[in-house]
């Protein structure tokens, strides 16, 4: 789908999916497109559907419409496009691209059989000798003109330029590795990156270098020199500074020692997100005779290729960063309102039971009392295996293993789930393997998942026996827990099986994704995953089978580790098993 | 208070996915003479007001279909026609509910949602309650 992704400006982060044959951008709440930024006009643009694709109108703002740092009353956009309203740079993104997909589909592979007498490989080269080729200390040969040697120079810096943008997605890390990389191939004295802090809308210094001999000294850049590379976006070399005439002959430059800088612009798509400075230096003072020139024109060009390289790097850092921030935002955000939600539901519960104690209490009616305590106490229960699957679902942690008796974690779930089970009109059925063995498992975290799994059961029961469900034929709903060990591949089943309504093959694959629930707002979303977590910890898996309108089969599996056999020293007890509720 | 026969107690259907809602409900309700219907899903909920018929219908709009509109639209048509009251529990704003229905939001108190169930039990009794007969949508 056509969309609109803000990176930069007050809603950076939002993409806005264009639907429709008008989508009006502005500052309004009617606005589809509305933006944060009061450089924007109320109602300020419109994008317009012509024949699939959009053309982006401006309304008579009063700031203006820019695409592609144009400025435009219509504009028929194509992806990529960058839209800029106001103080928000946005990038149109065109839906669907059926020509690029069309051709793709002409692309085949075909086997040697089907191409005889076709190419031969010829010659290989791989990764690392690809980095020698360019590499500062690779073979040249002594024929090499100086022009050849400059612009294998040249295109080494660029390629290791290359390498660092494109292998980093920390731009301070980024940006020490470029500055290391101009040191290595310019004698600088000192150097500094800055960026442009777009809130502030100042330059921040991010990064500087020294050769060891200036490393004390503070460096202090002219402001002659910055304001004079961001409002031209040139990059500039002086190599004295006393003699430029760009400079005014009392400006700071010479006061403060420069004698050569390079100064140029760190220009991206979207405009100039900083500087690059080098200079050499030579401390006021101390001049005893003019040395040689360190700087020269292809310096400075060599310079203006990193500064945008390194600005390109840094846009593309800005906008994953943003993509990842707006779906970090709207990840907590659906957790926020999801848990808000079952909380809610179950607060609601805990105020009804109160609500029957209360009446119960004043009519002095012990049934009504009995009634309403019933119900604080299932949704005390409720809001006790929210928090725990919460807890277990939210960090990582290393299973507790201890000798245990699996049947008797087992039994502990069944007698939880008998009660609920009874008020849903759910035969439970708990069958142990007679020949379990004593093992070692973290039980607590097992109790849960098995819980989670047993509980799901009977719901789906419940829910097929209330006609939310289409019937199908009147038998007992059932659900059937047992275990097995399987002694010859060391491992133990828990299986546990129902006739409720079963799960539809399109639902089977998101049912262990968090906050996909299918009990409607019942249901956390939590259970399977976090049964599905414990199990994986404890190097297991669920395996499920189900047919809707027949029933399902929960199938979860462990390595069987055996205990081993109790200390006859040990404290009493010691091998029994252990979990809390 | 003395005993009524089962056709003159009032009739109070509660349509809400939460069991627990229900439960207090139908044990307030019928201690104060009240015959309850109660379904968990909107559509079981509609059969039961063509065939009983309540003086008020309790809406939870989290109940499976509940939300869609002509769902909804159904109840109303339904309801006018048999002079009921609907009663929804949700979180719409105020003008999402048409003026003749009531609206309680979620998390709500049951003294006053029980209060306001039995003061339209009252009014449907009282002669010129809720309009008449005749659903205006379905004209």
């Amino acid at each position: 789908m056509p969309s609109l992704f803000v990176i930069q400006g007050r809603d950076q982060g939002k993409r806005f999916e264009l639907q429709g044959s008008c989508v009006r951008v502005g500052r309004e709440k009617g606005n589809t497109v509305q933006l944060h930024d009061t450089e924007v006009s109320r109602f300020h643009a419109e994008l317009r559907e012509q024949g699939g694709r959009y053309e982006l109108v401006d309304l008579g703002s009063s700031n203006g419409t820019y695409v592609n740092s144009q400025l435009i009353d219509h504009h028929l956009l194509n992806s990529g496009d960058r839209v800029q309203v106001g103080r928000t740079l946005m990038i149109f993104t065109a839906g669907d691209e059926l020509t690029s997909h069309e051709r793709v589909d002409s692309i085949s592979i075909v086997g040697q059989e089907q191409h005889p007498g076709g190419s031969r490989i010829v010659s290989t080269l791989g990764q690392q000798p690809g980095e020698r080729i360019f590499g500062i200390h690779s073979e040249r040969s002594e024929s090499d003109s100086p022009w050849l040697a400059r612009a294998r120079s040249n295109l080494d810096v660029m390629y290791h330029t290359a390498l660092a943008a494109s292998h980093t997605l920390d731009i301070d890390q980024l940006l020490q590795r470029i500055m290391e990389l101009i040191f290595e191939w310019v004698e600088a004295d000192r150097g500094c990156v800055m960026l442009l802090d777009r809130d502030l809308d100042q330059l921040v210094p991010k990064v500087r270098r020294d050769r060891k001999s200036t490393a004390g000294e503070s460096i202090e850049i002219s402001r002659t020199i910055l304001d004079y590379v961001l409002q031209h976006n040139e990059g500039v070399l002086t190599s004295d500074a006393s003699d430029d005439e760009r400079w005014d002959s009392a400006a700071s430059i010479v006061r403060m020692g420069i004698r050569e800088a390079i100064c140029v612009p760190m220009q991206g798509r979207y405009g100039v997100v900083g500087v690059i400075y080098i200079d050499t230096y030579t401390a006021p003072g101390r001049f005893i005779q003019r040395p040689a020139n360190r700087f020269s024109a292809e310096h400075l060009k060599l310079m203006v290729a990193i500064g945008h390289q390194a600005a390109l790097a840094i846009e593309d850092t800005s906008y994953y960063s943003a993509m990842v921030q707006a779906e970090r935002l709207a990840a907590i955000g659906q957790t926020i309102a999801t848990l808000s939600h079952h909380i809610k539901n179950i607060l609601q519960g805990i105020r009804g039971g109160s609500y029957l104690i209360e009446e119960g209490l004043k009519s002095g009616e012990f049934d009504v009392v009995s009634k309403g305590w019933a119900i604080v106490d299932k949704n005390q229960d409720k809001i006790s295996n929210l928090v725990m699957d919460m807890l277990t679902f939210s960090k990582e942690r290393e299973p507790e293993m201890v000798p245990a008796d699996l049947n008797e974690v087992v039994t502990d779930v069944i007698e939880l789930a008998q009660t609920r089970a009874a008020d849903a009109g759910v035969k439970l059925v708990w069958t142990p393997d007679a020949q379990m063995p004593l093992l070692t498992f973290d039980p607590d975290a097992l109790h849960r998942a098995v819980l989670n799994i047993v509980t799901n059961a009977v719901d789906a029961c419940e829910k097929a026996e209330s006609g939310l469900v289409e019937p199908r034929q009147v038998e007992p709903r059932q659900v059937t827990v047992r275990t097995e060990y399987a002694a010859a591949q060391q491992l133990v089943r828990i299986i546990v099986e129902d006739n409720g309504e079963g799960i539809a093959p399109e639902d089977l694959a998101r049912i262990f994704s968090v906050f996909e629930s299918r009990k409607g707002s019942r249901g956390t979303g939590l259970g399977l995953p976090v049964s599905q977590k414990i199990m994986h910890e404890h190097e297991g898996d669920i395996v499920v089978d189900s047919t809707p309108g027949q029933g399902s089969r929960f199938c979860m599996s462990m390595p069987a580790i055996l205990a081993q056999p109790a200390d006859p020293d040990a404290a009493p007890g010691a091998a029994q098993t252990r979990y809390g509720l | 208070m003395p005993e009524l026969s089962l056709e003159q107690r009032k009739r109070v259907l509660i349509v809400d996915q939460s069991a627990d809602s229900r439960s207090v409900l139908r044990t307030v309700l019928e201690r104060r003479g009240v015959q309850i219907l109660e379904s968990p899903c909107a559509a079981q909920g509609l059969e039961l007001v063509r065939q009983h018929h309540p003086e008020v219908v309790v809406l939870d709009l989290e109940s499976d279909a509940a939300e869609d509109r002509s769902v909804r639209a159904a109840y109303e048509c339904e309801l006018a026609t048999h002079r009921a009251e609907l009663v929804i529990l949700g979180n719409l704003r105020r003008c999402e509910v048409p003026a003749d229905e009531h609206l309680v939001r979620k998390p709500y108190h049951y003294a006053p949602l029980i209060r306001k169930i039995e003061q339209l039990i009252e009014r449907t009794v009282q002669p010129g309650g809720n309009g008449a007969g005749q659903c205006l949508r379905c004209l």
